[in-house]
């Protein structure tokens, strides 16, 4: 749209602006630009800090100087005491993760294409899920707090805190899904069920494969969500915490480099996971174009 | 045609788990909270009396109606700057980055911490913010300033700065969405007809992007209302907002007291949403 424009020569002997509209949407440009990449600068540098931070040597402290350059307080981390071990709840934060992960693909699948099915009250079933973005985690696990001292079930992070993340989760598999939908061309079940196949078939056989992106976006969706969740966690998990717990419970005890290294595993993981599934489309790519 | 047919059962059978999963982890919840806040009498039992006690309680203190006004100035300036920059950042990425290699570069580098923890990244504002920190050390380093300024650790300010850098994502992703959407030829329409850039971006393209703006908004209200582990983390024990409110009535074992905060933090969050639903038509947004 820029420099596209031309001003008519009245209007410019009139009101002769500075610079003529290609310099400005230059201008324009730089600025913009400058902001961004500033952001970009402000947002990354603390989480680069910390990751580079957790390398420093024994004595170093939470700032810089970094006293040397070391493995030390990721070795702190491996052979912690009882008090501050971050393997159990790391380990339980995965393997919830994981499960929402699951359950979320699975229930935004069957969400989404429900919405296809156009059943009466599905507005009203569009708005219930997305109140689960809507509704903050601090109600939530506390209102879920209240409900489960009523009806007096002992919260556990594999049974409570499932029910709850879940509810955090879904919204954005669905959602995801739904976006996959909309650019999905009905025409190709269509074919698939003139050749004589069954619903099921066709769903299995056409549609699944050809949404499979929308199935990885909401298992990325459903891992990290669950994995970084703290509010949720906090009302609804009992005695055996998860990771997020963890790292606040020892914040408040002390902040030491050791808070730094697992800050800097637990940002790895999540990138790590962003990447599994980015290459798990990629390849998704490749097979389909053969 | 379609893997379902319009209007069967089958659709009622694949949308109940979702609802009833929803129901019982999200609208039971939220209501019992209600209903607690209601709740008479000193004994944590449903067979309590109703009644308004709980609610003339934090009225009557004074310092709770500070907060509750302080909480939403905060908000409020938390939803100003982040719209402005997700705007500015929205319209460069979408607008003026021409090379599609470079835009999905700087988009990643955009939305990649999105996917990682909110609370490791408060955390990494920690040691920037102290008396010793990387802020200070800079500044002394430079000269700009003669000794450690003290505003930033514990503070509002610091706090701010954590918020921005964590919400102004959620003030930008609708008006990148609602940016892309928008036809070139309706721009080349309007110069054609010889309006100013300017012009065209306040007729035109700002217009169009309305619902992202107010979608973005009502997700940095709702997310700046509700988060008290940025302000816990940064702000220590110091400064405490409404949802900070909230936890420490509950670990006081002031249930009641708790719930009414709550509700009235839901009560908030409600009028701004209806608010918002009043300039855009949320529903339309999936059909356009």
């Amino acid at each position: 749209m820029d420099g596209t424009a031309y001003a008519p020569g009245r209007a410019r002997a009139a009101r002769r602006p500075l610079l003529d509209h290609r310099a400005r949407s230059r201008l324009t440009a730089w600025v913009l630009g400058t902001l961004t990449v500033g952001f970009l600068l402000y947002q990354w540098l603390p989480i680069l800090t910390l990751s580079l931070l957790s390398f420093s040597g024994p004595t170093g402290g939470t700032t810089f100087p970094m006293n040397g350059v070391s493995l030390h307080w990721y070795r702190e981390l491996w052979d912690a005491s009882i008090m501050n071990d971050f393997k159990p709840p790391l380990g339980r934060s995965f393997v919830l993760a994981i499960a929402c992960a699951v359950t979320t693909c699975l229930l935004s699948v069957a969400s989404a294409q429900a919405m296809r099915g156009r059943f009466r009250g599905q507005g009203l079933f569009f708005y219930l899920i997305l109140l689960g973005i809507m509704a903050p985690g601090l109600l939530v696990g506390f209102g879920f707090a209240l409900v489960c001292r009523i009806l007096g079930i002992e919260t556990a992070w594999n049974t409570t805190a499932f029910l709850v993340h879940v509810s955090w989760t879904l919204p954005f598999g669905f959602l995801t899904m739904l976006a996959i939908f909309n650019r999905f061309d009905p025409k190709l079940e269509e074919a698939a069920l003139t050749l004589g196949a069954s619903r099921w078939t066709a769903f299995r056989r056409i549609t699944l494969p050809i949404v499979l992106p929308g199935v990885i976006g909401s298992l990325l969706f459903g891992f990290s969500l669950s994995y970084d969740e703290f509010a949720r966690s906090m009302f609804t998990t009992g005695a055996d915490i998860t990771l997020p717990l963890a790292v606040m419970a020892q914040l408040d005890r002390q902040l030491t480099p050791e808070l730094f290294a697992i800050g800097a595993a637990t940002t790895v993981t999540s990138l790590l996971a962003i990447l599994a599934c980015t290459f798990a489309l990629w390849g998704l790519r490749r097979a389909q174009r053969r | 045609m379609s893997s379902i047919r319009p209007g069967s059962p089958a659709a009622y059978w694949l949308a109940l788990p979702a609802t009833l999963w929803m129901m019982a982890a999200v609208v039971v919840p939220v209501g019992m909270i209600v209903w607690v806040s209601f709740w008479g009498g000193r004994a944590f039992s449903p067979d309590s009396p109703l009644s308004l006690d709980n609610y003339q309680r934090f009225f009557a203190n004074r310092t709770y109606l500070a907060l509750v006004l302080e909480t939403l100035r905060h908000t409020a300036t938390m939803m100003l700057i982040c719209g402005v920059l997700g705007y500015c950042i929205a319209y460069f990425l979408v607008v003026k980055v021409r090379s599609p290699g470079w835009r999905t570069v700087l988009f990643l580098a955009f939305v990649i911490p999105f996917w990682t923890s909110a609370l490791i990244r408060a955390i990494a504002w920690v040691p920037f913010l102290g008396v010793n920190g990387v802020i200070n050390q800079a500044l002394l380093a430079t000269g700009l300033a003669e000794k450690p300024v003290e505003v930033f650790l514990y503070s509002r300010t610091g706090i701010s700065m954590a918020q921005v850098s964590l919400y102004t994502l959620m003030a930008s992703g609708p008006v990148v969405y609602m940016l892309a959407q928008i036809p070139p030829a309706l721009l080349e329409a309007a110069m054609t007809l010889k309006a100013e850039p300017v012009t065209v971006f306040r007729r035109v393209i700002f217009p169009l992007t309305l619902p992202g703006v107010v979608i973005g908004q009502v997700l940095v209200f709702l997310n700046v209302m509700a988060d008290f582990a940025t302000v816990q983390t940064i702000g220590g024990n110091k400064i405490a907002l409404l949802p900070n409110l909230v936890i420490n009535f509950y670990e006081g074992a002031q249930i009641r007291a708790a719930a009414v905060v709550a509700v009235l933090l839901m009560l908030c969050m409600l009028a701004g949403v209806a608010a918002a639903l009043r300039v855009v038509d949320v529903r339309r947004l999936g059909a356009t």
